[in-house]
């Protein structure tokens, strides 16, 4: 009798048997690969948007002169790209000029965020104070902060700034006052009975425990400042994206309108892949199951469970 | 040589209606080269005991002192969770407790996490490892401090039965070695009995009901008369306390 073992790893890299066999796999292999569904939604997207509109000019012949066609906004984003445009700044110089003011207003959230959020979690009578406050300023929609900041501060950069840090602050208040509340005290504990010194312990295990809330708080904060920022650049600014999407909007170009917002998003996209998910990936590299998981993150959405599942490990 | 001198000691948490008292006027010393096990039903204050002598918990009244040669005695701990930082690798988690970080420490650190059969997995994190395998980085952070005393809190209930007997052998050896002293909580009589020369009884409520001496030489077999015997005399002290609690 003998005895067949089967191993169940090598089952994939067997040699092909012929070539015919695997050029015929090889279609199926792209069919079923997620690039190819990646690249097939744009396609889709832009087939719809073509046909609806072949669809509302049956109906609506004079929908063609106010409805943008994909070409129209892709010419119009080619120009805007190669910087040949009717607005008073360029693409680049417009993004720089936001991207300024929400790095600036994004560091003092921040910076106020995480300092009134450490005293809320470390004192109960802080919180006690602080906590409607903080709830109100949560409550209130961007637009609302734009339109106060534009009548109090005029069309400088201050509005827009000011706009940034009570549109973001209070998600880097709770995210981080939180942190501070779930702080893994079997860890301190551990750290005490081997008499670890306090500035050791506060460097190994305080830093890295707050860390995925402070990461949340900055994808937060970054999202709904950005948000808030364009909303005051439209109401209160000379410049920047928001000033420009309603320069096109006055000027009646819905393609530079759709143009630009696809501006917004591939910029979002952009600091999201090149900056927060390498920092991510390197300060979360001890936790495996993450890193593919921020990969799909969408940009600003459902991160505060973020923090909630790390303290669900340590129970 | 280190010693422990525990004089009325009581501990209760919480106020008025959550009170629990965890442990009742316990007096109590341990000297020299002793292994003392402490065994006890679910709750009676046998964790809350090691966390007041390592320093985690305050007594309510009462004075605990360890020392070692007439100064403060260093503990090392092992939790009966492993308590690792997560965001460390296995060496780092070692290294976090140290008190320098020169080479001979970094030697001696990935000499124990060898005895610990864990050699290779120095640059993993908690994370990937598995339970037990966490519980035995726990043990060698523990044991790689050198302590004056080691505290161990079940460190072997969640360990396959192979290497927790490996590991049993190992902590014998060590301590028959070193001629440090061993304070031991464990739930498993027969485990209690092969290791120790000592062992503390505790009752719910937390007071210590009996103090038992054992006198047999090493190693023990667990098949052999007289560890039998011993075994047999301890769980009949644990049926009678059992009796007595309900
Ligand atoms: N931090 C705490 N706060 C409140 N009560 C506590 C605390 N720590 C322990 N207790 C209580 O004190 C009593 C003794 O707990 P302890 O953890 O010392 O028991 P134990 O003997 O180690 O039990 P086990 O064998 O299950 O580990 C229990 O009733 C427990 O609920
Ligand atoms: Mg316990």
């Amino acid at each position: 009798m003998t005895v067949t073992e089967t191993r169940p790893g090598t089952a994939g890299s067997q040699p092909a048997p012929n070539p015919g066999q695997r050029l015929i796999s090889l279609p199926a292999k792209i069919a079923k690969s997620p690039h190819l569904a990646r690249v097939l939604f744009p396609i889709a997207l832009f087939a719809v948007w073509e046909l609806s509109l072949i669809a509302v000019e049956e109906v609506w012949p004079f929908a063609v002169d106010v409805l943008p066609t994909p070409s129209e906004v892709g010419g119009f984003m080619w120009d805007e790209f190669i910087t040949d445009t009717l607005a008073r700044k360029n693409l680049y110089e417009t993004f720089f000029i936001s991207l300024r003011r929400l790095l600036s207003g994004f560091a003092i959230a921040m910076v106020l965020g995480t300092a009134l959020g450490l005293a809320m979690g470390l004192s109960r009578a802080t919180n006690a104070f602080c906590h409607d406050w903080t709830m109100a300023i949560l409550a209130m929609p961007a637009l609302a902060w734009a339109l106060f900041n534009s009548i109090i501060f005029g069309f400088d950069d201050r509005g827009p700034i000011l706009t940034v840090i009570l549109a973001g602050i209070p998600f880097v208040i709770v995210n981080v006052r939180e942190g501070v509340r779930n702080t893994p005290r079997e860890l301190f504990d551990m750290a005490r009975s081997f008499q670890v010194p306090q500035s050791k312990v506060i460097r190994h295990v305080l830093v890295p425990s707050l860390m995925p809330f402070m990461f949340a708080a900055a994808r937060y904060c970054f999202s709904i400042g950005w948000k808030g920022l364009v909303i005051a650049e439209v109401f209160g600014g000379q410049d920047g994206a928001g000033w420009t999407i309603k320069f096109w909007y006055d000027a009646h170009r819905a393609h530079g309108v759709v143009g630009y917002a696809a501006f917004f998003v591939i910029f979002a996209i952009l600091f999201e892949r090149l900056v927060f998910e390498p920092i991510s990936r390197r300060a979360f590299r001890w936790r495996p199951q993450l890193q593919t998981e921020v990969v799909e993150e969408a940009f600003g959405e459902h991160h505060e469970h973020y923090g909630e599942e790390e303290t669900a490990r340590h129970g | 040589m280190a010693e422990i001198r525990i004089k009325n000691l009581h501990k209760e948490f919480g106020v008025g209606e959550d009170k629990v008292v965890a442990l009742e006027d316990v007096n109590l010393d341990i000297t020299g080269h002793s292994f003392v096990s402490i065994v006890g039903p679910s709750g009676c204050g046998k964790s809350t005991l090691l966390n007041i002598l390592t320093g985690i918990e305050t007594p309510t009244s009462g004075t605990v002192a360890i020392t070692s040669d007439g100064h403060v005695a260093a503990p090392g701990y092992v939790f009966q969770a492993a308590r690792l930082l997560p965001w460390r690798t296995v060496t780092d988690n070692l290294m976090f407790v140290q008190e320098d970080r020169s080479e001979d420490t970094r030697k001696r650190c990935q000499r124990y996490l060898e005895m610990v059969q864990l050699g290779d997995k120095g640059t993993k994190f908690p994370g990937e490892l598995s339970g037990g395998m966490q519980q035995r980085v726990g043990i060698a952070r523990a044991f790689s401090i050198e302590p004056d005393v080691l505290f161990m809190d079940e460190p072997f209930s969640h360990l396959d039965a192979i290497t927790a007997r490996a590991l049993r052998r190992e902590l014998h050896h060590m301590w028959d070695e070193t001629k440090k002293m061993v304070v031991f909580v464990t739930h498993d009589v027969g485990e209690a009995v092969e290791l120790s020369n000592r062992i503390l009884v505790f009752a719910k409520g937390g007071r210590l009901e009996d103090d038992i001496q054992i006198d047999l030489p090493f190693p023990r077999d667990p098949a052999d008369d007289e560890v039998a015997v011993a075994k047999a005399h301890v769980l009949r002290k644990f049926e009678e306390l059992d009796l007595l609690a309900s």
